[in-house]
């Protein structure tokens, strides 16, 4: 279980200290699919490097399993990161001079996984094993960077707008990756969108408004990929 | 602007160089022309001798020492530009894309000459400075002449403005053909990189089946840029082959010459040294945050990023201390083959010792802070740069 209480964070030194997260507080469940809504700007991003350890909060605490992430050393945090969490991010962040295979394999290697090319074939790119990130179309580089997640094999999967560079088809299949691989291994999702629509895949939904959580709902039916709007 | 005075600043490592090759040539060429002055006032024929024997030393030291500090300087900053129009390809692309031509923003450029510049000033006044002394120790037994220091406008010329003007044009030139390159190679990752390197992988892939994610990006480090292996070769090459012929320098030939040697076997290595470590450990940042990220530990990240060098490294020092034992070798062979007398050359097990056991000791303490440097790349800023 992940637990949120009172998160603050500041940005900007003393005359322009800007109050970024206002006592953010949240519990998530193991296994959960929980989805953050907002407006830009309101704070969902930093949220969620709070919550993976990737930020420190500047009051309130992280804690997963009553393990208290915010007072732990950068080394320990890293170590946490290490064994808990993979990431996919908007801007993908692959590795530039590392062609998909080397990618995939950065994740794989943490959590001793030899068995990564599966999961490369998976999300349709057992074929271009040996391209490098420039020579790929963004959904392809999107679907590299799943593929380095969940080779990964994390407890939790933060996904920061995953789609929010694709077209419709691609966020689709992409989406559509991710929960397959979820029935499978049975990771927790905590990811942020712009689109309300897959919220509605979700069984939490955290809507944030000016560094504050405004409301949180559970659905009782979670709809799949192909059966949202887009 | 695209390139500011703090890039310019952080050329500093060529205005040391710089610096250095002016001091060197100025205090032997100024020496030079003013020993010519006194020339008349010679009678005997034993100090004659003595006389052009001066001349002749300070003009292979100044040929030697300041070409060799020159042309690393003219290398290094040529490799400089290369690397700052590589990692800020992205900006000069949009500039580009946006119809800027390409001589625009290559203008912008010449203000790498100002690091040169300040280089050179500092060497020449500081071979002012030294030049008294350097005066006395070379008339030290006053068989020449009283010889007067002279200022010499050409030499000014020569070693400060001339430079200036030679680098600031060569840095607008190099990144002039830089930016010759198609918009779209500028604005993305590494497309050459893939295009270049996307074939040959292939029939290696078999081979490499169980290693590591580190120990590929290790190698891959390592290949993708070569300039830099050969440059840290070059520096523990300068460090090992400098220092060993500075120690038997002492018994062979002067002191001061010895200083000197090592003096210029220092600069020379740690600024290569620094400027190639810096280079790598900057054009890996984004890898090493995304590793981060992920949960790799500083030490692994060091370890695929920085640890392939240490080898390399130690090749270096081999090298040099066969160079260094070879050179002085023939060098004694031919220089005292007529002279009886003579003092005896061997291979100098304890310099060499002290020489590693030197180089180990700071190679490690380098090493380590850059650890430390990278332990600081913040990963959220290198995020918000992608
Ligand atoms: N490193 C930073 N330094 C200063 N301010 C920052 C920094 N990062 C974010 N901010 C500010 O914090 C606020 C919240 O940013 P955040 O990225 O969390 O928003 P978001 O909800 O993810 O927005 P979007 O939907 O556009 O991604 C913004 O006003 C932003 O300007
Ligand atoms: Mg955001």
């Amino acid at each position: 279980m992940i637990e949120a209480k009172e998160i603050e964070k500041y940005y900007g030194s003393k005359e322009s200290r800007f109050k970024v997260l206002k006592g953010v507080s949240l519990k998530i469940e193991d296994g959960d699919f929980a989805v953050i809504l907002g407006a830009s700007g309101s704070g969902k991003s930093t949220f969620l490097n709070v919550l993976s350890g990737l930020e420190y909060a500047d009051k309130g605490t992280v804690s997963y399993d009553g393990m208290d992430i915010t007072k732990i050393s950068d080394d320990k945090l890293t170590e946490f990161r290490r064994e808990n969490i993979a990431f996919i991010f908007q801007q993908y962040y692959l590795l530039p001079n590392m062609n998909v295979d080397k990618n995939v394999k950065m994740g794989a290697d943490l959590a001793g996984n030899k068995d990564y090319k599966s999961i490369i074939a998976a999300v349709g790119l057992g074929e271009k094993l040996n391209k490098y990130p420039s020579e790929l179309s963004g959904g392809e580089q999107q679907r590299v960077s799943v593929a380095r997640a969940l080779a990964k094999k994390p407890k939790v999967l933060f996904l920061d707008e995953p789609t929010g560079a694709l077209d419709e088809q691609t966020g689709r299949q992409v989406l559509d990756y991710i929960c397959r691989l979820k029935k499978e291994h049975g990771f927790t999702i905590i990811m942020v969108t712009h689109n309300q629509n897959i919220a509605e895949m979700a069984n939490t939904v955290i809507k944030m408004n000016s560094g504050k959580i405004s409301e949180v709902y559970i659905n009782n039916i979670q709809k799949n990929v192909y059966e949202i709007g887009w | 602007m695209v390139v500011g005075i703090k890039d310019a600043a952080k050329l500093f490592v060529i205005s040391i160089m710089v610096c250095c090759a002016v001091l060197v040539c100025t205090m032997f060429l100024n020496f030079n022309m003013d020993i010519a002055a006194i020339k008349d006032e010679i009678t005997s024929e034993t100090v004659m001798i003595f006389y052009n024997a001066q001349v002749s030393v300070a003009k292979v030291v100044s040929a030697v020492s300041g070409g060799c500090l020159l042309i690393t300087s003219i290398i290094m900053l040529i490799f400089y530009i290369k690397h700052y129009v590589d990692i800020h390809k992205k900006e000069l692309g949009i500039l580009k894309a946006l119809g800027y031509s390409n001589l625009k923003i290559a203008k912008n450029f010449w203000i790498f000459g100002i690091s040169v510049f300040i280089g050179a000033v500092i060497g020449f006044c500081m071979a002012f400075i030294i030049m008294p002394l350097f005066y006395e120790i070379q008339n030290e037994d006053k068989i020449l002449p009283e010889i007067s220091i002279n200022f010499h406008m050409e030499l000014f010329g020569y070693f400060v403005i001339v430079p200036t003007f030679v680098f600031a044009l060569l840095s607008i030139m190099f990144a002039y053909f830089r930016l010759k390159e198609p918009v779209l190679f500028l604005l993305k990752d590494n497309l050459q990189v893939a295009a270049k390197s996307g074939k040959h992988k292939k029939d290696k892939e078999s081979k490499e089946k169980d290693c590591l994610f580190t120990d590929d990006l290790k190698s891959s480090t390592l290949k993708s840029r070569k300039t830099l292996t050969f440059f840290i070769i070059f520096a523990s090459f300068c460090f090992s082959s400098m220092t060993q012929m500075s120690f038997s320098m002492t018994d062979l030939s002067s002191e001061m010459f010895a200083v000197m040697i090592i003096l210029i076997g220092l600069v020379l290595a740690f600024t290569t040294l620094f400027l190639a470590i810096t280079t790598v450990v900057n054009s890996n940042t984004k890898t090493i945050a995304m590793m981060r990220v992920f949960g790799y530990s500083q030490k692994e990240c060091c370890h695929a990023i920085l640890g392939g060098y240490r080898f390399i490294s130690y090749i270096g020092f081999v090298i040099g201390t066969i160079y260094q034992y070879v050179l002085l070798r023939i060098a004694v062979d031919i220089i005292f083959k007529d002279i009886s007398n003579v003092p005896e050359y061997k291979f100098d097990v304890p310099a060499m010792f002290i020489s590693l056991i030197s180089f180990i000791v700071i190679y490690e303490i380098i090493m380590y802070c850059y650890s430390e440097r990278i332990k600081k790349i913040s990963i959220k800023e290198v995020m918000l740069e992608y």
